[in-house]
């Protein structure tokens, strides 16, 4: 009889905590206690929950703590890391927990756990047996894996995620309806067709705006420009429906690169993105890029500058796949640069669009980062107001509002703030090609 | 004539204007002078492959034209 891996945390919705048991795990007795970075020492701290016969890893300085030279204290104290391994009474515990010397100076307190090799993986037989019935499931649940696993699930008939009166779906799925943060000081600069300044809802909001275009205004004639800047930095409460924008109370620098009939050439985008510099932006949203399977030298170069200034430039994947033809298409220019965040696509179920680029098998060419860009609501042209329309295009300023709103919540900028939205990601099942690291998610 | 941007190395930054200057001797019509390293314009077709030889000169790139969808189209 073949069970299923009950060890197996597949199957579980990004965000979702998986279902386990910790109280069954295997503990030695003793505790972790965890330290606030701060000026109370740990062994002062311990010391005052009556813990007196404390080793400090320091002790050891330049070699290895020895197990054997310890195991007489009643703690062992890893200065460095800020955290003590604890031998104690159930009372010593809870003074740790909860006395005014360890108030503040204590994070958490934690149970050792015994920890093993990791169990062998499964046989091929195991293996196959798995794939088969993962297959099995994206065929007949529409996949990513949500149903897979446990009989408890069940298949996803409706879309996971839905605009609703209060907000887009892509806001959503991102988090940003939840965030506490908004961009605040955060500058963020649109590079696109130009900014509808008519538009009611970003009346009195801090914008700034140029172009690059010979012979046209910043005004944006196409409509692109403005949905992107409402996806990024559109506002909380807009005249009308629900909230579309993630980093509400960002500062807008829009950048005309691309004219009103949509064209544009690299003097226009590496102009735009030299402004965009100069004023200090952190984050700089380019939902354009050409079909172009080599990596383009200036944005190799505009890129890491950029991140040396503490500038993360963020670019639209591409559109060039079509997947129910067999055709994953490829990264093209500029998001193919190395030093470029490449932004895929995704639809309501978190499943990878249709046309969205698969990495380009180069230096550089992957995509980095997911984000919602299938029928994403945002502001449009006056008098429509509002569109709904789907690309990479779209889910670039998705990943753009959510990078302002962790250069708020860190003060992380370039590297470390690529770094943060890699790492906070939600991982999904669709495979790292399609979707690098996975789904944008706001700080909270 | 062909439009070109010109990455100048990390190193030339502070002296760019030089190298525009450098760039134009040999014939580079220049158009944009960017602080954070570019230099923008067109050159006859025969002379590009002077330019490379420009002290400072990182790269020599044909410019690449982006295109837009009409804004009618659901994808874009």
């Amino acid at each position: 009889m073949i069970e299923p891996d009950p060890s197996s945390t597949f199957g579980n919705a990004p965000g979702l905590v998986p279902d386990g048991d910790s109280s069954s795990a295997e503990t030695t007795g003793r505790y972790v206690v965890v330290f606030a970075e701060g000026d109370n020492a740990p062994s002062a701290v311990l010391e005052s929950a009556g813990l007196s016969n404390v080793a400090d890893s320091r002790d050891f300085r330049g070699r290895e703590v020895d197990v054997s030279e310890t195991s007489g204290a009643d703690a062992t104290v890893f200065g460095t890391l800020g955290i003590a391994v604890v031998s104690a009474e159930p009372e010593q515990i809870g003074a740790l927990q909860t006395s005014h010397e360890a108030q503040g100076a204590v994070l958490s307190v934690s149970p050792e756990l015994v920890h093993h090799v990791l169990q062998q993986a499964p046989s091929d037989y195991l293996r196959g047996y798995r794939d088969a019935v993962e297959d099995l499931d994206t065929r007949l649940n529409g996949g990513n894996g949500r149903a897979g696993g446990t009989a408890t699930a069940a298949a996803p008939t409706v879309p996971i995620f839905q605009d609703t009166a209060q907000f887009t779906w892509g806001l959503q799925a991102v988090q940003a309806n939840s965030s506490s943060w908004s961009g605040r000081g955060i500058k963020v600069a649109v590079l696109d067709t130009g900014f509808d300044s008519t538009h009611p809802d970003f009346a009195g909001r801090a914008i700034s705006t140029r172009s690059f275009i010979q012979g046209e205004s910043p005004q944006d004639g196409h409509g692109h420009g403005t949905h992107c800047i409402g996806t990024s930095c559109g506002p909380k409460a807009p005249s009308t429906g629900p909230r579309y924008g993630v980093a509400w109370e960002a500062e807008i620098f829009a950048g005309k690169v691309l004219s009103n009939a949509g064209s544009g050439s690299d003097a226009g985008i590496l102009a735009g993105i030299d402004w965009a510099l100069t004023n200090g932006c952190a984050i700089i949203s380019m939902s354009l890029g050409a079909n172009v399977p080599q990596v383009h030298p200036p944005y190799v170069a505009a890129g890491k500058r950029a991140l040396d200034r503490g500038t993360l430039i963020i670019a639209a994947a591409g559109n060039n796949a079509r997947r129910l033809q067999g055709n994953v298409g490829f990264v093209g220019t500029p998001a193919n640069s190395p030093y470029i965040m490449a932004v895929g696509a995704l639809d309501h179920q978190l499943d990878v669009t249709f046309f969205s680029a698969r990495s380009l098998a180069v230096r550089g060419g992957q995509v980095d980062v997911a984000g919602p860009g299938w029928q994403v609501y945002s502001s449009w042209l006056m008098p429509a107001r509002y569109r709904s329309i789907s690309g990479t295009s779209m889910a670039t300023p998705h990943a753009a509002g959510v990078a302002a709103l962790w250069a708020q919540a860190t003060g992380f900028r370039g590297r470390e703030l690529w770094s943060a939205l890699v790492q906070e990601s939600d991982r999904l099942t669709a495979p790292s090609v399609d979707v690098g690291s996975g789904l944008v998610i706001a700080p909270q | 004539m062909v439009n070109i941007s010109v990455t100048v190395d990390q190193t030339h930054l502070s002296a760019i204007g030089d190298v525009a200057e450098a760039l134009r001797a040999r014939g580079m019509q220049v158009e944009q002078v960017l602080e954070s390293g570019f230099i923008t314009g067109s050159v006859p077709d025969d002379r590009r492959s002077a330019l490379t030889a420009v002290d400072g000169v990182q790269s020599v790139d044909e410019q690449l034209d982006y295109q837009l969808p009409p804004p009618e189209e659901d994808i874009q």
